[in-house]
Parts: C-alpha cells; sequence; structure tokens
C-alpha cells in the first residue's frame, strides 16, 4: 500500500512534466492539424534560453520564464510562416516534412552555439522538500503542477471566452469554412504556434530546472512522450491532454514498480495502443466514434507525376548496372546504403502512398526481418536464401499483426499508432534477452550468401543490393497497377465511399501492409547479414522518420519517386562531409535540414509528385 | 514523350551530383613521400545525441598530438581525420570503406558504440586495416578479426574491482541501477558474479535506457528493497541525475559508482547531491604517477578546465598507436605489428600498456578509489562510511 502511494506520487510528477508538451502539441494538431515534430526542438529552445538568462545575465526566475515565453513564441511564429502557411495550399503532409527540417536545424544550432556537452542549471528555487508517505514532493513539483494547471485552465477560458479562442476553434473544425466567415486563418494558425511554442519553451525550461541539466537532442524524446500524452488524453482537447498526461504518469509509474525501468517506455505505448483502438478520440470521447477529420483524401494532394520515359530508366539501370566498374569502394558502398534504403523507403510508399496510412514505425519491420534471419542462420544454421525467404514472410506476417489493431484509425492516428508499434518493438528485442541477446546483440551473422558464393565484397554486395531493388521495385510495380492497387487508392482518396461500393477495407490495409512487411523485411535481411552485428540500438526510431521523409521526398506512392528520394538522403550528408571539410562537419546535419525544408518549398507534392 | 518542366530540373540536380561524385571518386592517392604526414582515420559521433563524446575524444587526440609531434616520428608528423558517424551503423560502414580506400590511413580509431563500430568490423578486418576500438567494451569487439584491437577496460578487470571496492566499503546489501545497453549488461553481469563471491546480496538491479531522465519510480523501487549502498553502473551524465534524484528522494545510502562517471561534469551537474559519493576509477587528480599529473597539468593549461574519463582514454589511446608505428612502422601491417610487440607504454589510464596478443586486449589496469570531497575528487582514505545512521 505504501508502496503504491508513493508511485502515485511519483507518477502525479512526471505525468505533469508530460502535460506541459502535451498542452502545445494538442493546441497545434487541433488548430493546424499538423504533428508538429519541431516542437521538441522549441522546447529544447526554450530550456537554453532560460540557462542563458539564468547564467550570463542573472535574471530573476520569473523574468526568465517571461524571456523564455516570448522568445519561444517568436520562435514559433516563425516555424509557422516558414513550415506552414507557405505550404497550406499543397499537401497536408508537406508542413511534416518541413518541421522534421526545422527541428534538425534548431537541434543543430543549439549543438554549435552552446556545445553538445550536458550544461547544468543552478538551483533557483528552493530546493525544500516535504515528505509524503516514503516520498517527498519539492517546492519545483508543486511550481510545474500549478504551471500546467493555470495554462491549462488559462488556454480553456482562452479558447471558450475570446473571439480568437473562437476564431481558433472555427478554424479546427473546418478550415474552409472559417476563412468563407471571416476568419483570418493564417493569423489563427500565427497565434496557436505561438501560444503553444511559448509553453513548449516554458515546459522545457521547467524540465531543464527539474533534471537540472540540459542536452541540444533533449527535445526528440520528450515530443514522443508528449504525444502519446496529449493522444490518450484527445487531441486537440486541451484539458484531456492534462489529464492525459497524468495517467500516462502514472501508468508509467506503476509499470516500473512491476517490472523495472527497462519496461517503462513499453507500458506508455502498450497503453498509447490501447486507447487509440478502443476510443481513437482520447478517453473524454463518447463510444468509439472515429476522429471527426476527413481526412484520409485530404493527405494526397492532386498532382500530375512526372512521367520518366522508360529509355531512360533502363538507361539508368544499365549505368547502375556498370558503376562498379568505375567507382572506388567508398562511393560503392555509400551506393548499396541507398539501394538498400531505397528497398525500404519503396515499402513504405506502398502503405504511406499508395494507401494513405503514414506509417512512421518501419525501423521495427527492419529489425523484425533482421533478427528473424539472423536468429535462423546463427541458431538453426538455415542457409541464407532460406533464411532470407523465411525473415520476409515472417515479417509480413507480424507487421500486419501488428498494425491490425490499428487499421480503423486514419490519418495522423495511424501515424501515432505506428510509432508506438515501432517502439514496442524495438523494447521488445531489449527486453527478450533469452532469444535476441537484449543490448548484447547478436553477432558473427554470417554474410549473405547464394549457392555458396558469399557476397562479401563491396561490388558484390551492391549488385545484390541492385537486383533486390529493381526486382521488388517490378513487383511493387505490377502491384499497383492490378486491381489491388486500385482498391488502395480508392480507399486512399475516400474510405468511405470505398467502403459502401462493397471493398472490404481491413483486407486490403491488411494485404497492403503485409506486403510492405515483407519488402521491408527484406532490407532489414541485407543490411543485417552486411553488418554482422546487430543489437537493439541498430534499427532505431530515427530510421523510421528517414524513411518517411526519402518517401515524401520522392512523391508518396511513386515508386521511382521513393528510390530517388532514399538515394538523394543517403548521398547528400555524404556529400556534405566532402563540400564542407573537416572543420565544417558540425554543419553538416544543419544544411541537411535545411536542405529538406527548400526541398519541400520548392515540390511540397514531393520531387516526382503523387501516384 | 514530352518531359516536363519539374522533371527537367530533377534532372539536372540528378546529373550534377553524379557528376560530383564520379570526380570525387577519381581522385586517387600517390605513393607516400617520407615527409609527408601519417595519417589515422577517426570514425565518431560529433552530431547527434553522442556528439559530447566525439567533443572530448578531440581535446584528448590534440593534446596528445600536441606532444608526438613536437618529436615527430621518424620525421614525420601524425595527423587524424575525423569522419562524424553519429555512432550510427550505417554510416559508420561508409565511412569504414572511405578510410580503407585512402591508402594514407594506416590505422583506424573508432567508432563510439558497438552497434556501430561491430557493423564497420568486417570491412577493416577484409582490408588489413587495424580497427582500434578504444571505447569499446563489448567482450566480444575483438573476437571480430585478428585487425580488431582495443584498449578500452574490460569489465572482466574493472567490474570485480568495483564489486572489490563495495566489499571493502563494508556495504552488505546493495542496489544496483545500470545502464541497459550492451556496456551497462556486461559490466553488471560481472560485477554481480564478483560481489556474489564476495558475500554481497544485491537487493534490487534497475536497468534503464540512455535517453532515461525520471528515475523517481526505479529509486523507490530500489529504496523498498531496503539496501545499505546503491552501485552506479552508468555514465556522468546520467549518473549526477541519479544521485540528484536519490537524494531529492532524502535517501542518504552510500553510493559507489564505476569509472565512466569520472568527469568535471560528473560534480558540475550533480552538484551537492554527488558530495560523498565514492568511484572506482582507472585515474585520479591526486594520483602521484608522473604521466597522471603531466597530463592533467597540460590538459587544464590547453582547454582550460578538468579533463574526463573519455578524454583521457582518447590521449592514451594516441600515444599508444604513436607508439605503436614507431615500433612496426608507419604502414598498414607495420600498426598491427607494432600493437603486438609495443611494451610499457607509459599510459595515464593503465600505468602501462603491454598487449594481450590472444584476445588484443589490455591487461591489469589500476584502480583507483576516490570519493568526492567538497566537490572535488579525492583518494579514499579507507574510513567507511556512516550509513545506517540516516536510515
Amino acid at each position: 500500500m505504501n508502496i503504491f502511494f508513493d508511485q502515485t506520487i511519483n507518477g502525479l510528477v512526471i505525468g505533469n512534466i508530460y502535460a506541459l508538451m502535451a498542452v502545445g502539441l494538442a493546441l497545434i494538431f487541433g488548430t493546424a492539424n499538423l504533428i508538429n515534430f519541431a516542437h521538441g526542438s522549441v522546447y529544447m529552445a526554450g530550456a537554453y534560453v532560460g540557462w542563458t538568462c539564468v547564467t550570463y545575465f542573472g535574471f530573476p526566475l520569473f523574468l526568465t520564464f517571461l524571456v523564455v515565453m516570448l522568445f519561444c513564441a517568436l520562435l514559433g511564429m516563425l516555424i509557422e510562416r516558414v513550415g506552414l502557411r507557405p505550404l497550406q495550399n499543397s499537401a497536408r503532409i508537406a508542413p511534416l516534412l518541413a518541421t522534421i527540417g526545422i527541428s534538425f536545424i534548431l537541434d543543430q544550432l543549439a549543438q554549435i552555439i552552446f556545445s553538445p556537452q550536458p550544461l547544468a542549471l543552478p538551483p533557483l528555487i528552493s530546493t525544500k522538500r516535504f515528505s509524503l508517505g516514503a516520498t517527498s514532493i519539492g517546492v519545483l513539483d508543486i511550481l510545474i503542477a500549478s504551471v500546467s494547471l493555470i495554462s491549462g485552465a488559462l488556454l480553456y477560458v482562452f479558447l471558450r471566452y475570446t473571439r480568437m479562442g473562437w476564431a481558433i476553434r472555427a478554424t479546427a473544425q473546418d478550415r474552409d469554412a472559417a476563412q468563407q466567415m471571416g476568419v483570418d486563418v493564417n493569423r489563427v494558425n500565427q497565434v496557436t504556434f505561438a501560444i503553444a511554442s511559448a509553453l513548449g519553451g516554458l515546459s522545457g525550461m521547467l524540465v531543464a530546472m527539474y533534471f537540472n541539466v540540459l542536452t541540444p537532442t533533449m527535445g526528440f524524446q520528450a515530443g514522443l512522450k508528449g504525444f502519446a500524452a496529449g493522444l490518450i488524453g484527445g487531441l486537440g482537447n486541451v484539458p484531456g491532454a492534462i489529464i492525459g498526461s497524468l495517467l500516462l504518469g502514472l501508468i508509467e509509474s506503476y509499470g516500473v514498480a512491476l517490472l523495472g525501468s527497462s519496461y517503462r517506455n513499453l507500458f506508455a505505448f502498450v497503453i498509447l495502443l490501447v486507447v487509440l483502438v478502443l476510443k481513437p478520440n482520447g478517453i473524454f470521447s463518447k463510444g468509439r466514434q472515429l476522429p471527426p477529420e476527413p481526412m484520409t483524401g485530404t493527405f494526397i494532394a492532386s498532382s500530375k507525376p512526372v512521367q520518366i520515359p522508360r529509355s531512360v530508366l533502363i538507361g539508368v539501370s544499365v549505368l547502375a548496372f556498370l558503376l562498379p566498374i568505375i567507382s572506388n569502394n567508398y562511393w560503392l558502398s555509400v551506393f548499396t546504403t541507398a539501394l538498400l534504403y531505397g528497398i525500404l523507403a519503396l515499402s513504405l510508399t506502398l502503405v504511406a502512398g499508395t494507401a494513405g496510412l503514414m506509417s512512421i514505425g518501419h525501423a521495427g519491420l527492419l529489425a523484425i526481418g533482421g533478427y528473424t534471419s539472423a536468429l535462423l542462420s546463427l541458431r538453426l544454421g538455415l542457409p541464407f536464401a532460406l533464411a532470407l525467404l523465411l525473415a520476409a514472410c515472417v515479417t509480413a506476417i507480424l507487421g500486419m499483426l501488428l498494425v491490425m489493431p490499428a487499421f480503423r484509425l486514419r490519418g495522423h492516428y495511424v501515424s501515432i499508432a505506428t510509432i508506438g508499434i515501432g517502439e514496442i518493438v524495438s523494447l521488445t528485442i531489449l527486453n527478450w534477452e533469452s532469444l535476441t541477446g537484449g543490448p548484447v546483440g547478436l553477432m558473427n551473422i554470417p554474410p549473405p550468401s547464394l549457392f555458396g558464393f558469399e557476397f562479401y565484397s563491396n561490388r558484390s554486395l551492391y549488385w545484390l543490393s541492385l537486383v533486390l531493388l529493381l526486382g521488388l521495385a517490378l513487383l511493387q510495380w505490377q502491384l499497383v497497377r492490378s486491381h489491388i492497387g486500385r482498391t488502395l487508392r480508392a480507399i486512399r482518396e475516400d474510405e468511405v465511399a470505398a467502403q459502401a461500393y462493397g471493398i472490404n477495407l481491413n483486407r486490403y490495409k491488411g494485404i497492403a501492409f503485409a506486403a510492405s512487411g515483407f519488402i521491408a523485411g527484406i532490407a532489414g535481411v541485407i543490411l543485417t547479414h552486411s553488418y554482422t552485428y546487430i543489437n537493439n540500438e541498430t534499427f532505431n526510431n530515427t530510421i523510421s522518420v528517414l524513411a518517411l521523409t526519402m518517401v515524401i521526398l520522392g512523391g508518396r506512392g511513386n515508386i521511382i519517386g521513393s528510390i530517388l528520394g532514399a538515394g538523394l538522403l543517403i548521398v547528400i550528408p555524404e556529400l556534405l562531409r566532402d563540400v564542407l571539410g573537416e572543420s565544417f562537419i558540425v554543419y553538416r546535419m544543419l544544411l541537411y535540414g535545411l536542405l529538406l525544408v527548400l526541398f519541400v518549398r520548392w515540390r511540397p507534392q514531393g520531387l516526382l509528385g503523387t501516384v | 514523350m514530352k518531359l516536363h518542366r519539374a522533371s527537367r530540373s530533377v534532372g539536372v540536380v540528378a546529373l550534377l551530383a553524379l557528376l560530383i561524385i564520379m570526380l570525387s571518386s577519381c581522385g586517387s592517392n600517390s605513393a607516400q613521400s617520407s615527409n609527408e604526414p601519417i595519417v589515422i582515420g577517426v570514425s565518431g559521433p560529433l552530431t547527434g545525441t553522442n556528439a559530447q563524446y566525439g567533443e572530448q575524444w578531440k581535446k584528448g587526440f590534440d593534446l596528445a598530438l600536441d606532444e608526438i609531434n613536437s618529436k615527430g616520428i621518424n620525421g614525420r608528423k601524425l595527423e587524424y581525420i575525423f569522419e562524424d558517424t553519429q555512432a550510427d551503423p550505417k554510416q559508420a560502414v561508409v565511412v569504414a570503406n572511405k578510410f580503407v580506400a585512402n591508402e594514407k590511413i594506416i590505422v583506424e580509431l573508432g567508432d563510439f558504440a558497438s552497434p556501430a563500430s561491430m557493423a564497420a568490423s568486417p570491412i577493416y578486418q577484409r582490408a588489413g586495416l587495424v580497427q582500434f576500438g578504444f571505447t569499446n567494451s563489448h567482450p566480444d569487439f575483438t573476437k571480430g578479426g585478428d585487425y580488431m584491437w582495443s584498449n578500452s577496460l574490460t569489465q572482466d578487470d574493472s567490474a570485480p574491482l568495483h564489486a572489490d571496492y563495495v566489499h571493502a566499503l563494508g556495504l552488505k546489501k546493495i542496489g544496483v541501477f545500470r545502464l541497459n545497453t550492451d556496456w551497462g549488461k556486461t559490466t553488471y553481469d560481472l560485477f554481480a558474479q564478483r560481489a556474489q563471491e564476495l558475500g554481497i546480496e544485491i537487493s534490487a538491479v534497475e536497468a534503464y535506457l540512455p535517453e532515461e531522465k525520471d528515475f523517481r519510480s526505479a529509486i523507490t523501487n530500489i529504496k523498498n528493497s531496503n539496501p545499505d549502498g546503491i552501485v552506479f553502473i552508468s555514465y556522468y551524465g546520467d549518473g549526477a541525475l541519479l544521485a540528484q534524484q536519490i537524494r531529492a528522494q532524502d535517501i542518504h545510502l552510500p553510493i559507489v559508482a564505476n569509472g565512466s562517471n569520472y568527469s568535471p561534469k560528473f560534480i558540475e551537474l550533480g552538484g551537492d547531491a554527488v558530495e560523498g559519493v565514492y568511484l572506482s576509477s582507472n585515474f585520479a587528480p591526486t594520483d602521484p604517477r608522473p604521466e597522471v599529473q603531466e597530463y592533467l597539468k597540460k590538459f587544464r593549461e590547453k582547454y582550460n578546465e578538468e579533463s574526463d574519463y573519455f578524454a583521457a582514454h582518447a590521449y592514451d589511446t594516441m600515444i599508444l598507436i604513436a607508439a605503436a608505428i614507431e615500433k612496426g612502422g608507419a604502414t598498414r601491417e607495420g600498426v598491427k605489428k607494432g600493437l603486438e610487440t609495443v611494451k610499457d607504454v607509459p599510459s595515464v589510464v593503465y600505468g602501462k600498456v603491454t598487449f594481450n596478443t590472444e584476445t588484443r586486449r589490455v591487461q591489469e589496469p589500476v584502480d583507483v578509489r576516490l570519493v568526492i570531497h567538497n566537490g572535488n575528487f579525492e583518494v579514499w582514505d579507507g574510513s567507511l562510511p556512516a550509513s545506517s545512521a540516516s536510515n
């Protein structure tokens, strides 16, 4: 009983921290209908601005909070101006890519300005603690709780009773209708971003005070958790976001008490999935009704895909086969990586593009494929070809089964569910030590081989990857232009209409995910066997984000586009290596982010357009 | 077929990119002349989540190079090329190929984490280029081939010493926090084995992920197992956070941390909370050995800050590699031969380094027992913790 009480207090304290983050994200999601990947970076920026105010200028706490909020509000407005407004009339997904780029830029800037070393924040308020049972709460805990409750209450009042609040809610409900009624939608978005970012920055500062430490990369994980928390309460619902956060904190806390720290995030994401499946609108919604957004169709902007003549494609393929003759081993390995990530992008573009189900958990599929074939070769001594085939099938089946609960979700909810699924896969690998070796991983995985020939050299690995990529691309092309492809596109454009026409949605979504899993599984197998060593960190969630970036960049559903996207995103960072030289290497990821933002401005529908 | 305007510009971009690639792949290296510098490749994180460690490496390397290049190696200067991999396997593999293709590079150092280093190992092994993984504590790293070498502390040595320190402090029942990575897991297993031999009971273990920031619930678990001491198998960042949150819960049990917490950042981030923490370290500022004192003094002069574990290790590695090159010759094979034959190279971390040519690891590191007193690392004077009084 005593333990229960302690863990309850612990859970409420950490839940309050999630709440600060979740409120801002909920607000932006509500009005702009955007998963703001840059929000974690704003949170980080808030912490660093606060640190500067305190250590350089010696500002008192209250003034520091004010400066932080003001700075972050301006930063939020800037993000809206650069990342959202110019892309308003293009594909709905384009701003998501822009915010990924912006978050790269902000994180890297912090690293350049403040060094990558963690910084300490001197204690700013009384460290007095009040004991409560066996545990205790401090002044800071109370401050954080009051800030999140007060800001939640203020927001509620603002949204409910002010003209601007009405405008925000109207825009959230129907942007076009609001505009027609004379609401300045751009201004609404600007205000939303300003408020949400000010809160995000403040939470960054409070968390930095709480943990007494700041790092340039502190935002990403915080953003993920904030999203999970907000979703549990219902996105776009401010009081819900706060209660959802407290619940998440509590559940995690009890989970740790039961099974230990390694299972903490597993609890968080399993709960997230359960909520998504049972109550996709958050636990405070009535019944199991679907989110009110007509999202599926609006995701895809109508654009004409670029037609590339067949002769050019054949020519490029032939050139690709001849490349090893002139290229050195370094560039050959760059291209091999690009080809293998091309396979991954191919797999993702099938579900994210053709079927309109934006998955941000594809690294999980790589991991399933890689671990399956590694275990089959190591433990059972199966030949590579057999292991490859079996692993691809296992990935197809597991991939489909894991996503199945999320089939009834649409739009951004699919993305969030798949983030959760990706995390669950990675945490299962970490904790299932008897099978996967846990953090120690699997080593001495044999290189790919066929009929006694080992694909050991760079050239042979390149050719193997090229043949697989071209083969799978052709297969996918056949699939996409068959009735299955047409059906998937119909589902993407309008689920209700497709269903009315007699299409079994789950069956076709299942086919899409199974095919996608099969292809991603193959990429995972080849990567794993060429690395010869993997552990739970090899295929992490940054790969999922990278894969999505490739797909959006190339043009969703566009087979050639996804391969081009993969090629560019693997080759560009390597090119920057030589262009920048050693002294400017720290600007590499900064430029990468900048290029992403520019690309999306230039071709919001993707380089080759959506198919 | 009519080409769309956009696709034409795409084509132009693609062509340009291809051209640059082809151009850069043409440049091959001419034979080395006797005055050209000797080049080392470093593969490690300069951006991304592990960038802080790459930055410490650089400080250690640069300091060592100042020293080495004041004399030179047979009249030649030593240089390194640091390629950023973000400790990401896919970039580490590519960088490995880049280094292997560059004939000037005769030895490679890194990468930071096992998934990246060990993914690159086959490439180095095949090319016959020594991969010197100086932070690779994974027990199987050097089993990747006879070109995989490491002077990282094998936990075979340091983890039992850590347990011995716990024993010397008179602690009988301990709660353990460990990082849930390959390093944390292997270290813990060896630590627990020795602890068992010494009759120390481990009442609870909490394994946490590297990005974890909140330990309140885990601390409650440890606390409820009623230990009389707490052990950290952590890095300085999370170690400092742990100490703070433990003290904030009014738990005043003695804390015994392992060597990778040795960093001025541990004290800076931990503040009052790390006061009185015991550390089983490999070197100490008060260590009278001249190589330690010399190193710390020079580090302070150059960077105006205290060295940490990672910088000291990088410094040591560079000195060691220079000695191996001097001994075996400035070629790829020479480095390997040099590493096999060097004897008693002076070292900050180990005192003296000689390799076991079977395991390609260093034997018998020095263990210094430290305690944090008034915000400084001091050598432990042998007094037992006044615990249990506060419990």
